[in-house]
């Protein structure tokens, strides 16, 4: 999922020129675990703007709980055929999402005006309710294999590739004293599974070609193509 | 000089360390920067002289510059090189400008993180890790650049690395410290120990490896600077012992007293090392001092 938090409302408040009319939309799925753009938050967010005199033509969070506003197709219909009215009349978009769903809006429009409500942060796993946490960075050429499944890109603060650098303290990151090292967990974990020999072959510097970006996917049921500087790469699910 | 000759022939090695100015060296020649009037103090006292790299991520002037003065002095400098601040292609750079300015020993490190120092939003780059910085430096040695180009002309420098006996779980930093081995480290100076119990755990695993290792001391200037490293200075622990060592004297007789109690240590460990790293920042004018009181001389070795 994609984390996101909401910008301050003041700063919110500065998008917008005088008399400039917004429609508010925001997202069923990432954003509404977040708590920055569910329905209740979306309502809310249009009537915070409302009170600071902003001038809102509507508000919409598409689909369902857990449908997500960056599935184009569906914030296409929603925005143009059940809001028609109001998203004509609107002179701009205030997305509360993260920044994919901020473009969805811009496609469902036709090139509509956008202001981003949110901050996105980060790509995480919803631990619970109340914790979103961070263990990859979508790097494009996934190398936990040899950790044993915990990201070091992700979990060391320098995304070494090699073991840890000198700096961990009570197991501890040099970077943060109330982080774990991700070299240090990597090492527990490997060595209560009997598996310290996946981490001791050279790594070999990193394909920074897969992680350059914009990167894009061409996906069929049975192939799919990740388009990035490394050039095309075709993938098959197939034997 | 390369110090690997050094400790190929058997010399116990003796290096000191300066720290770049934050600022620029003016272009009157006459004029001596800080790190060359700390490193006059040095002078026949040590074999060479780390010239650390925008150390804790504090923005100064360039590792490099400073090392090419040291050099037109008569020094003989040791480059440090960090991965935070240079991606592959920087870095491969800097080595061959390096070589063509005159120097011929490189210590490569990870680097600081960019949070600790004074430029908190920077982009840490960390393109490469020190392993892989090792193995890229060898191969240029070889007439290479990483992807395998060939070299018109191949730098001969030595690679020195860093190695952190505090470190726990110690396994984890021996795997990394072989690793740097297998990627053409060929010699090893350590970050600050202050502890017999961590010395001796790290050479009983460390010299089994089989390359030279410095044992690296950092002075203790006051107990405020001993709390202050247990506070901030990360991978690094000042015993209890040594605070109130330094304590017990007055501002004016630290200098001696830490000459004294450093001097103390290294005598006590050295036959256990292949040299001493002596990081004094700022306080050169003790080393010869803490030589004298550990029974380190250079004087047969040293320009
Ligand atoms: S190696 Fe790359 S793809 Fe794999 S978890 Fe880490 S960041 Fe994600
Ligand atoms: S302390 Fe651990 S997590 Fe932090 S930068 Fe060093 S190796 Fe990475």
């Amino acid at each position: 999922m994609h984390a996101t938090i909401q910008k301050p409302i003041e700063e919110i408040v500065g998008f917008l020129r005088p008399d400039e009319k917004v429609f508010v939309v925001g997202c069923n799925n990432c954003a509404w675990k977040c708590h920055s753009g569910g329905q209740e938050e979306t309502e809310a967010m249009a009537e915070r703007l409302s009170r600071r005199g902003a001038n809102v033509v509507g508000y919409t969070v598409p689909g369902p709980q857990g449908m997500s506003l960056c599935k184009l197709d569906h914030t296409r219909k929603v925005l143009q055929e059940d809001y028609s009215e109001q998203v004509r009349e609107a002179d701009s978009f205030l997305v509360l999402g993260c920044g994919q769903g901020v473009h969805t809006v811009i496609d469902a429009t036709d090139g509509g005006m956008v202001h981003p409500g949110c901050d996105t942060i980060f790509g995480g796993e919803t631990v619970s309710e109340s914790e979103i946490n961070e263990y990859c960075s979508l790097c494009g050429e996934c190398v936990i294999e040899f950790t044993g499944g915990l990201c070091p890109i992700t979990l060391c603060a320098k995304n070494l590739l090699n073991g840890p650098c000198g700096g961990a303290e009570n197991g501890k990151c040099e970077v943060d004293a109330e982080r774990d090292c991700g070299w240090i967990l990597i090492y527990e974990r490997l060595k209560a599974m009997g598996r310290l020999d996946l981490m001791e072959p050279y790594q070999k510097p990193k394909n920074h070609a897969r992680w350059s970006r914009p990167r894009s996917l061409k996906v069929s049921p049975h192939e799919a193509t990740f388009c990035s500087q490394a050039g095309p790469i075709t993938v098959s699910n197939q034997d | 000089m390369k110090i690997t000759e050094l400790l190929e022939n058997g010399s116990f090695v003796v290096t000191g360390e300066v720290g770049p100015v934050k600022g620029a060296i003016p272009r009157d020649a006459s004029f001596l920067p800080p790190c060359a009037k700390e490193a006059e103090s040095l002078r026949g006292q040590v074999h060479a002289i780390n010239v650390t790299d925008n150390q804790s991520a504090v923005m100064k002037l360039g590792s490099l510059a400073a090392c090419v003065r040291l050099k037109e002095l008569g020094h003989e400098p040791i480059y440090q090189i960090t991965c935070r601040d240079r991606n592959r292609i920087a870095l491969q750079s800097e080595i061959l400008t390096a070589f063509s300015l005159g120097v011929d020993n490189m210590l490569l490190l990870t680097g600081d993180h960019t949070h600790l120092g004074d430029h908190k939003e920077a982009k840490p780059v960390f393109d490469l890790d020190s392993v892989q910085l090792c193995r890229i430096a060898s191969e240029l040695l070889q007439g290479k650049d990483m992807v395998g180009n060939d070299l018109a002309f191949k730098p001969e420098m030595c690679i020195g690395a860093v190695v952190n006996p505090n470190f726990q779980p110690l396994e984890l930093q021996l795997m990394k410290m072989r690793k740097k081995i297998d990627a053409g480290a060929q010699f090893f100076q350590t970050q600050a120990v202050y502890d017999d119990r961590v010395i001796d755990d790290f050479v009983e695993a460390a010299s089994k490896l089989g390359r030279p290792v410095q044992m690296g001391v950092v002075l203790l200037k006051s107990p405020q600077m001993g709390a202050y490293m247990n506070q901030n200075v990360s991978g690094i622990t000042v015993p209890q012992s040594w605070i109130d060592e330094i304590g017990s004297v007055d501002k004016t007789d630290r200098k001696k007293k830490t000459a004294e109690m450093m001097g103390r240590f290294i005598r006590r460990h050295k036959s256990k090392f292949q040299g001493v790293h002596i990081m004094p920042l700022g306080w050169t004018d003790v080393v010869p001092m803490i030589l004298e009181e550990a029974e380190v001389s250079v004087q047969q070795a040293a320009a």
